[in-house]
């Protein structure tokens, strides 16, 4: 596909003109910000029910917040660490495997989106 | 009349008819129209054993109508009519038979009063859904469609093992509750857990699925797994031992999604991670447990197949579903990108939609029945759901980094079928209660507590807070071109070099042992020859003048012997 013409965001469709605001510089940050407040927000309402937890754990504030975010975390370092291991060319299992072959063309509409 | 009918066999007219008709829109609505009429049956057939047919002496019970099969039923006649519709632009016979005939098949299963005709059945999705992945048409696809179709057929193969077994032991065929225990059973088990995509028996499903056709994949999605999940549920409810498989189902994938580049092998991963919770939730076994999986089986079927439909309409504009090709892509398909989003929010069980409601009730009675374990495994595996199906999927397709790509929107028939899949996904988190009246045991759950809806949205807004860390401090792990080796490496890999290097030095040793006897046979001859040969030893009191002498003397006896007589 030709990634070399002139983008012409016009041609976009209105709803994709409309998203591009996430490219801005800065709406990264601002979404981050936005995200972090909620977060802070969520704590706080840890302490604004009573809980009916089946576990000890559960009564712990913010108990799930904490919960995500740390295991979330962990996933990702111990997938990447999984990665150093178990990595090969895409090309490993030769022509018996689809991850080096390109799908057949015929089959699909590679349409332009300005086309 | 149709309650005279198996549903499966309307399915299967229609493939027999379906070649006959010219290609064009009357095959797409014949299409359209067969999951319409079977999904109406299967919600006007009253409940009971409604046909029976006589077999070599058994009496195959063909249409087992209660409310587990029928809600099985039903999501598997909406996933064939949502698919047939995301298909709407396919001419490939083969392709729109293979379809039919696989839906039919997953009917016919989920319908099966007994394990012979669930058997047939078992084959028949095995055998008709291998085309998806063969309609490629490239040898990697032919390769990895033999690989696919060894599995699935030794998965009935073993299936038949234990249905014999059974016959042997107890006399009867019927597919009713079984306890582990005989090896009838335990192959019965094994057979529905090669299915199912149990650890270390899972390689089938994401090695295959991402070879298939761009509509051949969402097709698959939804049946085979679920079909076998719907035969747990029917056979081993309450079996401890799922409930362990389960939670390693729901775990080790999420590591594999994480750093997958092929976002269909990524979903494929996810896949099995979700069968994990359903899997949980049968072996816990209680009403509700079961409600829980039936209820998740239904919404996951749709939330997967919309996540399917989304990277398949990305790979039919660009060519590609590899991350590390892909970004930006919300400018030009943004519709694509929120359908992707509302899958991807459903899969993550964000509140409004459908994962939520689902989910929840499988967690809720691992806790309630006392697994602190298994809940904490399983709300770590809702964490990695988030992951790779809530972030991953459409960050990187959609968002991230600007590939360059500027592909057109996805075709109107596949935007309907998304759009639709993805109303079915907010319809089902918004308002739950028919969901829960379709379900086999009666219901009494809210899932929109305060506390429910504040835990489970700490638990993903501070997972999604982890992930903006990650990337903002370049923790997170790039998308790059590569693979990973997952345990099908022992038989695509190991096992073959195995096999290579016995073979090898078998045929050296042969061939040593072949050059040695030569070598003996040789040495034995030239032994002879010296000692027996014109020059050896023992010829030189043989010369061949001795040899005319004697045989004069034996003539001149004959001659005195012939006169003297």
């Amino acid at each position: 596909m030709d990634t070399n013409k002139p983008d012409n965001p016009d041609s976009f469709p209105a709803l994709g003109r409309a998203l591009l605001w996430v490219d801005k510089p800065g709406s990264a940050t601002k979404i981050i910000y936005a995200l972090a407040a909620v977060c802070v927000v969520l704590g706080l309402l840890d302490f604004a029910y009573h809980k009916h937890g089946h576990f000890e754990v559960e009564y712990l504030p913010n108990f799930y917040g904490f919960y995500g975010f740390i295991m979330f975390t962990a996933l990702i370092l111990l997938a990447k660490t999984l990665r150093l291991f178990i990595k090969r060319p895409e090309d490993y299992y030769g022509d018996k495997a689809i991850d080096s072959e390109t799908y057949p063309v015929d089959q699909l509409d590679e349409a332009q989106n300005d086309a | 009349m149709l309650e005279q009918l198996p549903v499966a066999f309307l399915f299967f007219a229609a493939a027999l008819v379906l070649p006959l008709l010219p290609k064009g829109h009357l095959r797409g609505a014949v299409l359209l129209a067969i999951p319409l009429i079977a999904g109406w049956q299967v919600w006007s057939l009253p409940a009971g054993n409604l046909v029976n047919v006589e077999f070599f002496g058994f009496t195959l019970d063909l249409m087992r109508v209660d409310k587990l099969s029928r809600v099985f039923g039903l999501i598997f006649c909406l996933a064939a009519f949502l698919t047939n519709l995301y298909a709407w632009h396919i001419r490939d016979t083969v392709q729109q038979v293979a379809a039919l005939v696989y839906a039919g098949a997953a009917i016919g299963a989920v319908f099966a009063g007994d394990l012979i005709t669930l058997f047939i059945y078992w084959e028949g999705t095995a055998i008709s859904s291998v085309f998806l992945i063969w309609a490629r048409r490239t040898t990697a696809a032919y390769y990895t469609g033999m690989r696919y179709l060894i599995i699935q057929i030794g998965s009935g193969v073993i299936l038949l093992a234990g249905v014999a077994l059974m016959y042997n032991d107890t006399g009867s065929i019927a597919f009713e509750h079984m306890t582990l225990g005989t090896p009838a059973t335990w192959l019965i088990f094994l057979s529905f857990g090669i299915k199912c995509a149990f650890p270390l028996l899972h390689n089938w499903l994401q090695d295959a699925y991402p070879a298939a056709t761009v509509t051949g994949t969402v097709i698959l999605s939804a049946f085979t797994t679920k079909l076998a999940v719907y035969a747990l549920a029917r056979g081993f409810a309450g079996t401890e031992i799922l409930i362990y498989i389960g939670a390693v189902m729901t775990l080790f994938p999420i590591f594999f999604a994480e750093i997958e580049n092929d976002l269909r092998r990524v979903l494929a991963y996810s896949l099995n991670n979700q069968l994990g919770f359903m899997v949980v939730g049968i072996g816990i076994g209680t009403e509700m447990a079961l409600n829980g999986t039936a209820a998740h089986a239904f919404a996951h079927i749709l939330y997967k197949a919309l996540l399917f439909m989304s990277v398949g309409a990305v790979l039919f504009r660009t060519g590609t579903s590899k991350a590390s090709e892909l970004g930006g892509l919300y400018r030009t398909m943004p519709r694509t990108a929120v359908f992707c989003l509302v899958g991807a929010a459903s899969i993550s069980a964000f509140p409004l939609f459908s994962g939520f409601v689902t989910k929840s009730l499988i967690v809720e009675q691992t806790a309630a029945n006392n697994y602190p374990i298994i809940w904490g495994v399983l709300v770590f595996a809702s964490a990695g759901v988030l992951s790779h199906s809530g972030i991953k999927i459409p960050f990187f397709t959609f968002f991230a980094h600007d590939s360059g790509l500027r592909p057109k929107e996805a075709p109107m028939h596949m935007q309907l079928a998304m759009g639709i899949t993805a109303a079915l996904c907010i319809m089902i988190g918004v308002y739950p209660a028919p969901l829960y009246a379709l379900l086999p045991y009666p219901i009494d759950y809210d899932a929109y507590t305060f506390g429910h809806v504040v835990t489970q949205l700490q638990l993903l807004c501070f997972a999604l807070l982890a992930f903006c860390f990650l990337m903002r401090t370049g923790i997170h792990p790039p998308e790059i071109r590569a693979i990973n080796l997952d345990s099908d490496w022992t038989y695509r890999r190991f096992l073959p070099k195995v096999i290579a290097r016995v073979y090898t030095n078998i045929s050296t040793l042969w061939g040593r042992m072949g050059a040695q006897k030569n070598r003996w046979i040789k040495a034995l001859i030239a032994k002879a020859y010296h000692s027996h040969g014109p020059e050896g030893e023992i010829s030189k009191s043989w010369p061949t003048g001795a040899m005319v002498i004697w045989i004069a003397v034996m003539l001149g006896i004959t001659l005195m012997v012939s006169f003297a007589s």
